[in-house]
């Protein structure tokens, strides 16, 4: 018998490490809580146990774990548990403190005596309103076949409950286990309130990140409305240059995360954006453009970063914008950068940027074929464009369907 | 005693409620499913049934429109996690005591129960 408590006393003292530990790590502490009541159920030769937890979204308790013998196990996703549920009540109530506060738990077999005797709620118990919820209380955890009631309170607020039913020996819990089972309680109460709170800041990020993205979008689209012959020009550069991107994460050399392809998603859409401040009748002139024009249009790159500059969320897709006109030999504009010097997400707009514009209709010219542009870019692949992104566009070209469906897409209308 | 049929496809949900009515003084029957429902309704006479909706071999509603045509006119309550407006209807027109859905409180349901079988009585 003596070494059998011994070998119980370290399993608990692990496993709740273990918990503590797992607590903290995991998001999504359900999971977690669903292998230690099944720990509990196993090691201590429970009938059953289950743990019942607030949803901030429903305003009540579902009982979402349940593990144990059937007939005693309360069928998972069946109850659920308001504020009026009596152990809901008992321990949501102050007044009721005092009972489990020493103990941990409400026990059921101390519950009748706690009734009558005058006096152990601090002068509360003879209160008939108090005597009744606490004879409700006996009276759900008899029908649940509950033996034990173990809050998880944090900041006065109860986030679950811990429900154990009687051991198979129909042996009380002794003190250690008692302590043991308060101690994860108050850990699964820590947990649920971060994963809350967590769930609350990642909804709210979401919310503020969709908000951006739609605005960038809307930006974008005040440039196509000025320019017509550019409508859907942003899109298309957008498109192919995502397209690109990801070609060349098959090369280590790129190891572009999702942050990136955001960046260059956002600088696709608004390459063009300091085409604001270019006049309508020279953006939409058909014939060529004078030397005067042409410096004028030239600064749109420089221009569109000035515009966004106080949206501190696109700082890193300005390179894409700022020097999507820059050459690789170094004959571009605004900045004369060269080779590396040019920035990988502009390098890809460069290509996608004049890909798109070659198939498309311009002012002064009719659009080409997609294999008349791929020759093009080819052509000018370690003069003009970086020659890796040159490649990487020509395998998705010979492979990639996005292309086609453009094509089909311009001959529709 | 009071007579309560539990139709449930829930091995879970079934020997929970029986204890759980047991306990309230109730006599309980189980069935997993229409057919055995069927076959406790020859023998016995239960005063109210718990009638789950999704069930694997028969529906629920499906075992309420049989209940019916055999010319029976137990109490029934349909038990379901579904919300389709349709369901409800359909078995509202066969006729039944109520609806409550999963998950649900069981002091309700208790309540609920209790009432209709001290009607009953």
């Amino acid at each position: 018998m003596k070494t059998q408590n011994f070998s119980k006393k370290l399993d608990y003292k692990e496993a709740l490490e273990a918990a503590s530990r797992g607590m903290i790590m995991v998001h999504d502490p359900q999971l977690l809580i669903k292998m230690i009541i099944r720990m509990i159920v196993y090691r201590l030769k429970l009938r059953h146990a289950g743990m019942i937890i607030y949803s901030p979204e429903k305003k009540e308790y579902l009982l979402t774990i349940s593990k144990g013998q059937t007939g005693h196990r309360i069928p998972q996703g069946f109850a659920r548990f308001n504020q009026a549920s009596p152990v809901i009540r008992v321990f949501s109530d102050p007044r009721f403190r005092p009972l489990f506060q020493n103990k941990h738990a409400i026990l059921w077999h101390e519950m009748n005596k706690m009734i009558w005797q005058e006096g152990l709620l601090n002068g509360h118990g003879c209160n008939p309103e108090v005597r009744d919820i606490l004879h409700q209380v006996s009276d759900q955890m008899d029908l649940l076949g509950v033996v034990a009631c173990v809050p998880a309170i944090y900041h006065d607020k109860l986030l679950a409950v811990l429900l154990l039913g009687e051991k198979q020996s129909a042996e009380k819990f002794d003190t250690e286990e008692l302590s043991f089972f308060g101690a994860l309680a108050s850990d699964t109460a820590m947990a649920l309130r971060n994963a809350q709170l967590f769930d609350q800041l990642r909804s709210q990020a979401q919310h503020n990140h969709d908000l951006f993205l739609r605005m960038t979008m809307s930006l974008g689209a005040a440039i196509e409305v000025k320019d017509e012959y550019t409508r859907g020009h942003s899109e298309g550069v957008t498109r192919y240059s995502l397209a690109i991107a990801q070609e060349m994460l098959k090369d280590e050399k790129y190891p572009f995360d999702e942050k990136f392809m955001e960046d260059l998603y956002v600088a696709g859409t608004l390459h063009d954006i300091g085409k604001i401040g270019v006049p309508e009748s020279i953006l939409n002139k058909p014939g060529r453009l004078t030397p005067e024009e042409y410096a004028l249009v030239k600064r749109h790159p420089v221009d569109g970063v000035a515009i966004l500059k106080p949206l501190s969320e696109l700082e890193r897709s300005m390179a894409g914008i700022r020097y999507h006109h820059e050459r690789y030999d170094g004959g571009g504009y605004p900045d004369g950068l060269k080779g590396d010097e040019i920035p990988i997400i502009a390098a890809i707009i460069a290509a996608a940027d004049t890909f798109d514009a070659i198939v498309t209709q311009r002012p002064y010219r009719p659009s080409r074929t997609p294999q008349q542009a791929m020759e093009e870019i080819l052509k000018n692949r370690g003069t003009q464009f970086h020659p890796e992104v040159v490649d990487a566009l020509e395998r998705v070209f010979r492979a990639d369907k996005i292309i086609v469906v453009e094509t089909l897409k311009r001959e529709e209308e | 005693m009071a007579k309560l049929l539990i139709v449930d496809d829930e091995i879970d949900i079934r020997e929970f409620a029986r204890n759980y009515f047991k306990k309230r003084g109730i006599e309980v029957f189980t069935a997993s499913g229409g057919g055995e429902a069927l076959d406790v309704l020859n023998e016995e006479f239960p005063d109210l049934i718990l009638l789950d909706v999704r069930m694997e071999e028969m529906t629920g509603v499906e075992l309420l429109q049989k209940i019916r045509e055999a010319g029976n006119p137990v109490k029934v309550i349909m038990v379901s996690g579904i919300e389709d407006e349709e369901t409800i209807n359909q078995a509202h027109s066969l006729g039944i005591t109520g609806f409550i859905h999963k998950p649900l409180v069981l002091e309700e349901l208790q309540k609920v129960v209790m009432k209709e079988l001290q009607e009953e009585a």
